[in-house]
């Protein structure tokens, strides 16, 4: 089972541009901390964990990761939007599409619900907020409402 | 030097209550000293606003300004720049290459000597990007002498970088960098804070994907000093040489179902002159990312004020029982009826108010494309309570004078807030 895991990961970083981490195993997760030079802390909760990423700039990126050990979801609170390709990873094709697709708003909240995706980004220079859900990969009795 | 400036804010008041931009010569001093120097003359210190649909015909509560920018020390190699969107979602002056093509603008460099650029992200995937130089910023009488400006490139030099966030190449939907595509000839930014980056981008080792240089065309980050001149881009405003603790909006009342335009006035400085004296505004402060909290039916949120956001964005459709307009008007609220919401702001300083503001259907609004101003038009800002947060666009600046104070500045009055704060 382990040695099964661990092909799947290097198989999977080996196809995905480096970063990918919203959908992947957990190990994935040492990348952000690398990319954001930051502070990992782990926090167990009921039926997951998160990593709670800060940078010494004042960036947080939280990864949740199921008792499988797949990263779930993503949020952020910092400075600067992180870098939602590494973070998303394949993910980000709905949310480019989506952005495509806005009507009249400008300069507020991007919101993307896409069939296995759920994706909120927000707030202003030097002040922004986002997550990112995969549905589909929420453990066993924990809501989404989590991802904050 | 800013405290210097704080202490003539009594004659400058007095002065502009004894005539405004009337020569006082022999205007004696309140004070009992004997040999106070002779007090500045009083700026103009405000410019039209227009609200209307912008270069691109389309742009629904845009507020608009006119700026001239000159090359550094000239007073006749200058061009003004109409619709500029002022927005308090940012901070600096940004502009279309081509709206500043007849300039010569000197180059900021960084410590090697390469010409600096920069990578703006929007919250949409949308990037600008282009390189900063230094320009000297008239505002009515305010003067921003050498400023740091980004150039938003409509033909880039230089290929943007893949590390600010993701960016599509030229051309692609997230290429920001046309009239098109920003409803807008750039962005006059004069959010709460004195910079666009700070202390983070004043070191390349912080990984900041902002500041980049591009030796032998290999862009890659770069450090971009916090300082006034030949550093990063700087709020206009606190760059001025007085009137430069923040600016007031203030806009007249809509008429619910909108109106064609709208206009009112930018005000520079806070508490400085007669006509941006604070009155009965409560102070909000903000906390270092520059929000306050907002309190709806007992749970707390995020919020901001930003005049960059076309409407108020709030809460959920799913929250608020299914308010969400059928397509294409996916994201906007469509009420059955007028739908009011009341919340409470609280600011960092510990002063709460409520706010009452109304939404209108977003599909009825819309009929009628040749309006721009509407003060009842709300979408959402997140998927469920724990995404949500309240984002006070344009719509909440009608009818007020809204204050937005810069962090690490004095105000007469103001206290207990260290990285500036909202007032209205």
């Amino acid at each position: 089972m382990k040695t099964i895991a661990r092909v799947l990961l290097i198989l999977t970083l080996g196809a995905a541009p480096a970063w990918a981490v919203l959908g992947e195993y957990e190990s994935s997760v040492s990348l952000d901390r690398e990319s954001m030079r930051g502070e990992d802390r782990v926090i167990s909760a009921q039926g997951y964990k998160l990593h709670q990423i800060t940078s010494p700039t004042g960036a947080v990126v939280t990864e949740y990761v199921s008792p499988e050990g797949k990263v779930f979801g993503v949020s952020w609170r910092a400075p600067v939007i992180p870098n939602l390709e590494q973070l998303l990873g394949s993910y980000i094709t709905p949310v480019r599409q989506a952005a495509q697709a806005q009507t009249r708003r400008r300069g507020g909240p991007f919101i993307v619900r896409a069939s296995d995706l759920v994706f909120v980004s927000g707030g202003h220079m030097r002040g922004f907020r986002g997550s990112a859900y995969v549905p589909s990969l929420l453990p066993k009795n924990v809501s989404a409402e989590v991802v904050r | 030097m800013r405290l210097q400036r704080h202490s003539v804010v009594p004659l400058a008041r007095l002065l502009a209550v004894l005539g405004g931009l009337i020569f006082v010569a022999s205007c004696g001093s309140s004070s009992s000293s004997t040999n106070t120097t002779p007090p500045p003359p009083t700026t103009n210190n405000s410019v039209d606003l227009a609200v209307n649909l912008g270069p691109t015909g389309d742009y629904v509560n845009g507020l608009f300004v006119s700026v001239e920018v000159c090359e550094p020390g000239s007073t006749t190699n200058c061009t003004t720049v109409p619709n500029v969107l002022v927005d308090t979602g940012q901070s600096g002056l940004r502009l279309l290459s081509g709206a500043v093509s007849g300039l010569s603008l000197p180059a900021v460099t960084d410590s090697s000597g390469n010409d600096v650029q920069e990578c703006i992200g929007f919250i949409s995937l949308a990037y600008i990007w282009g390189p900063v130089v230094q320009a000297d910023i008239h505002l009515s009488g305010e003067t921003a002498s050498s400023a740091s400006i980004h150039i938003i490139s409509e033909t880039p030099q230089y290929p943007v970088p893949s590390s600010c966030i993701p960016t599509g190449p030229v051309g692609t939907p997230e290429d920001y960098n046309t009239v098109s595509a920003l409803g807008a000839n750039g962005f006059l930014g004069v959010e709460n804070f004195a910079q666009d980056c700070g202390s983070s981008c004043a070191a390349a080792s912080n990984g900041i994907p902002q500041y980049f240089s591009c030796p032998s065309g290999n862009c890659q980050i770069t450090s971009v000093p916090a300082t006034a001149t030949k550093g990063q881009v700087w709020n206009p405003v606190a760059l001025f040489p007085q009137d430069s603790n923040g600016v007031l909006i203030s806009l007249p009342q809509v008429a619910a179902g909108g109106a064609a335009t709208s206009a009112g006035s930018l005000i520079f400085g806070i508490a400085t002159q007669s006509n941006n004296a604070l009155g009965s505004a409560q102070i909000y402060a903000v906390d270092d990312q520059a929000f306050f909290t907002t309190t709806y039916n007992g749970t707390q949120y995020s919020g901001f004020v930003d005049s960059g956001s076309n409407a108020y964005y709030f809460l959920d459709s799913g929250t608020l029982g299914g308010l969400d307009c059928a397509a294409p008007n996916t994201g906007w609220y469509c009420p059955a009826a007028t739908d009011s919401f009341t919340v409470t702001n609280t600011g960092t300083n510990g002063t709460s108010g409520s706010v009452t503001f109304t939404i209108e259907n977003a599909d009825s609004l819309f009929l009628n494309t040749s309006f721009a101003a509407f003060n009842d038009l709300g979408g959402d800002s997140g998927n469920s309570p724990s995404t949500d947060f309240f984002d006070f666009g344009v719509p909440f600046f009608y009818n007020r004078n809204v204050f937005v104070g810069i962090g690490g500045q004095t105000v007469t009055g103001v206290t207990n807030a260290p990285n500036g704060f909202w007032a209205y």
